[in-house]
């Protein structure tokens, strides 16, 4: 037989997937570009025509479909086609998943010409909590896709039952915006800057402690900046970062961090990190001096039912802390990594930068180690 | 009426999925998507080799004992595979899924030759009996896997879905397996990327797609190196050995299972692959072992 006159594979292959149910039978109209597949099945689905007959001029078939290939990638693609894993790199595959699942069921985003917009909700509950949250986020991207700006507003609705009764039925509204800026300032370098305000309303108390007594109202600020640049020679990325916090609690914090990845041979990569933390306390946070007559924990002067605001949450007080760790990462194959994360947290009063800290207070330190394994879907 | 384009997210095979779609609004972009969506996850239910209530399961556990009777829909799919099989000069084989059992990926090991050995008889579609209404696999440990080309079916079957409501912009993208359904409102492309296979941050190429559809088969999606070997997850059903000449294909094709199975025999077929996409009438980009680039547009 004439080689010529065989039917291409391909086309054989699309005749036999045309006979698959529910396929190609909905994109009726001919003048549809899907015409190639269309055109091809309106041509030959006639009565007493063998299905191998089912050929067709094959490149002037796909011309219609998609253009032509183009190896220099642009920056505004759509979408990336390839084989699975691409959506699922470095995150462990179970909770993924499960983000995903809470996604997929309720974000939506709007894909403009330039820019999205997302609308997204989120609920979870525990046996004393519950949170509802809604968020709408929006980015714009400047012509030479280089600057990206963000616009965020975001809500949540909480409730709480503690399940020791000292409060029923509390709640807790916050509302928050949130600006940033991103900009890729060369191939390897890219800043960002953000910023988030948020404003919230109802019980901030820990209600598992006692004499905690904090405001009904908490505006927070935050001012992120990070900066990461990639070394191509060392094959290495340093990212640094930036963070000011303030709050109506009266609480201001800075945070300095700097890491540095750095790729070794055979799938190893070592991780050291160093973050400097330092921060003024609330307003109603009291040191650990007791009141002369009811001792511990209640502050001098506390007056039972009172109304002042008092808390002993020593993550309200002033101190200063450094965090140094190290993290050895190595790939084993494409599905599998291992890593080990040692750290060392230490916290004091005396280490606050801007001004005292809170006195009588032990030091804090924590040694951590831990080790992971990671699965890539 | 004026569309914006959304996209409706999910999970399912084992992939992320997305719907993208042109739409009045929100509410409507998501109950358009939902039509997908619903045909995506009962394909899944219907032909998952790992749920044990499958057509798929019923059938490999009825190996070697009896006939399994089977719908329509699965004969048809069944049909097509025996295409696939014949197109493949026997490479494209969903029996060869068994060979999974030798081969761990996620070990860092080679399988022992004698499992490889003992597990080839057991692969060989001629060995496969069917008819118009059942389908038997003769020997005991016989699997078949629909997963050769069950993700790009899917694909097809939630796009036409979508057409049968009346969408006449959107995309349906499971996994990286794409089937378009007309371009964006305003008539331009949709752009997109192939993935680069040795860097899981860049791309290659891009292509602007309207209508058809796209699908790419890779060497990275699942992989092992042993002494700086690798070993990918497409193996050759003769020897139960991996695949090793092409990197990555990429086919455009007007059904996401014809460019699916183009990409996956085009691999299969290793230094011929190139002449099979050729033949195929289809529009192609192909990365081989040594990082050239093939494409035909």
């Amino acid at each position: 037989m004439d080689k010529d006159k065989q039917p291409s594979v391909g086309q054989a292959l699309l005749a036999a997937a045309m006979l698959l149910p529910g396929l190609a039978h909905a994109e009726a109209a001919p003048e549809r570009g899907a015409i190639s597949v269309k055109y091809l099945y309106y041509k030959e689905d006639q009565p007493g025509l063998d299905r191998v007959q089912v050929h067709a001029p094959s490149v002037s078939v796909m011309a219609p479909i998609a253009g032509e290939w183009s190896v220099s990638a642009s920056a505004t693609m759509d979408d990336v086609s390839g084989a699975s894993p691409r959506y699922h790199t470095a995150v462990s595959g179970a909770s993924r998943m499960d983000d995903l699942r809470k996604a997929g069921d309720v974000s939506v985003t709007r894909y403009l010409p330039h820019g999205t917009v997302s609308v997204g909700a989120a609920f979870s509950t525990e046996h004393d909590y519950r949170s509802r949250a809604l968020s709408l986020q929006a980015t714009f991207d400047s012509d030479d896709k280089n600057t990206t700006w963000a616009l965020g507003l975001g809500g949540s609705d909480d409730a709480i039952n503690p399940v020791n009764h000292i409060v029923q039925n509390e709640g807790r509204q916050t509302v928050s915006v949130l600006a940033g800026v991103t900009r890729i300032f060369t191939p390897v370098d890219i800043g960002q800057l953000t910023y988030t305000h948020s404003e919230g309303h109802g019980y901030y108390s820990d209600p598992y402690k006692l004499v905690d007594n904090r405001p009904r109202k908490r505006d927070q600020d935050t001012v992120l900046a990070q900066w990461n640049h990639r070394f191509v020679a060392a094959d290495a990325t340093s990212r640094l970062s930036y963070r000011y916090y303030r709050d109506s609690f009266g609480v201001s914090a800075h945070t300095l961090s700097g890491e540095w990845v750095q790729s070794l041979a055979n799938g190893w990569t070592l991780t050291p990190n160093l973050r400097l933390y330092s921060q003024r306390a609330a307003d109603f946070y009291f040191d650990p001096v007791y009141d002369s007559k009811t001792g511990a924990p209640f502050p001098p002067g506390y007056v039972f039912g009172g109304s002042a605001f008092t808390s002993a949450d020593q993550r309200l007080s002033a101190f200063g802390a450094i965090t140094a760790g190290l993290k050895v990462a190595k790939q084993i194959d494409r599905d599998w990594s291992v890593d080990l994360k040692l750290e060392h947290y230490e916290q004091r009063g005396a280490w606050r930068v801007f001004g005292a800290g809170s006195p009588g207070l032990a030091p804090m330190r924590a040694n951590s180690l831990q080790i992971g394994f990671t699965r890539l879907w | 009426m004026v569309e914006g384009i959304y996209g409706v997210a999910f999970a399912a095979m084992g992939s992320r999925c997305e719907v993208r779609i042109a739409a009045a609004d929100q509410d409507t972009a998501r109950r358009l998507a939902t039509y997908a969506i619903d045909e995506v996850r009962r394909i899944e239910h219907k032909y998952s080799r790992y749920l044990r209530d499958s057509v798929v399961s019923r059938i490999n556990d009825s190996a070697g004992r009896y006939e399994v009777e089977c719908d329509k829909e699965t004969v048809a799919l069944l049909a097509y595979a025996d295409t696939l099989y014949t197109a493949s000069e026997g490479r494209f084989d969903i029996t060869s899924g068994v060979l999974r059992k030798a081969w761990d990926f996620r070990s860092g090991a080679l399988p022992q030759p004698q499992a490889l050995q003992d597990l080839l008889p057991l692969v060989g579609w001629q060995q496969v009996e069917r008819d118009k209404a059942a389908v038997f696999l003769p020997r005991r440990g016989m699997e078949l896997d629909f997963g050769g080309f069950g993700k790009e079916y899917a694909a097809d079957r939630a796009a036409e879905a979508l057409a049968e409501h009346g969408v006449a912009h959107a995309y349906v993208n499971l996994g990286g397996d794409m089937r378009f359904l007309g371009p964006r409102p305003d008539g331009r492309a949709w752009d997109i990327g192939i993935q680069d296979p040795r860097d899981m941050d860049a791309t290659v190429a891009s292509i602007p797609v309207s209508r058809g559809a796209l699908a790419t088969s890779g060497d990275y999606e699942r992989f092992m190196e042993v002494d700086g070997q690798r070993y990918c997850h497409v193996l050759d059903p003769r020897s139960g050995m991996p695949v090793s000449h092409w990197r990555s294909v990429s086919v455009v094709a007007p059904l996401a299972i014809t460019a699916g199975s183009c990409t996956t025999i085009a691999m299969l077929l290793e230094e011929d692959g190139l002449g099979f996409l050729d033949r195929s009438g289809m529009s192609y980009l192909a990365i081989d072992h040594q990082g050239h680039i093939f494409r035909r547009t």
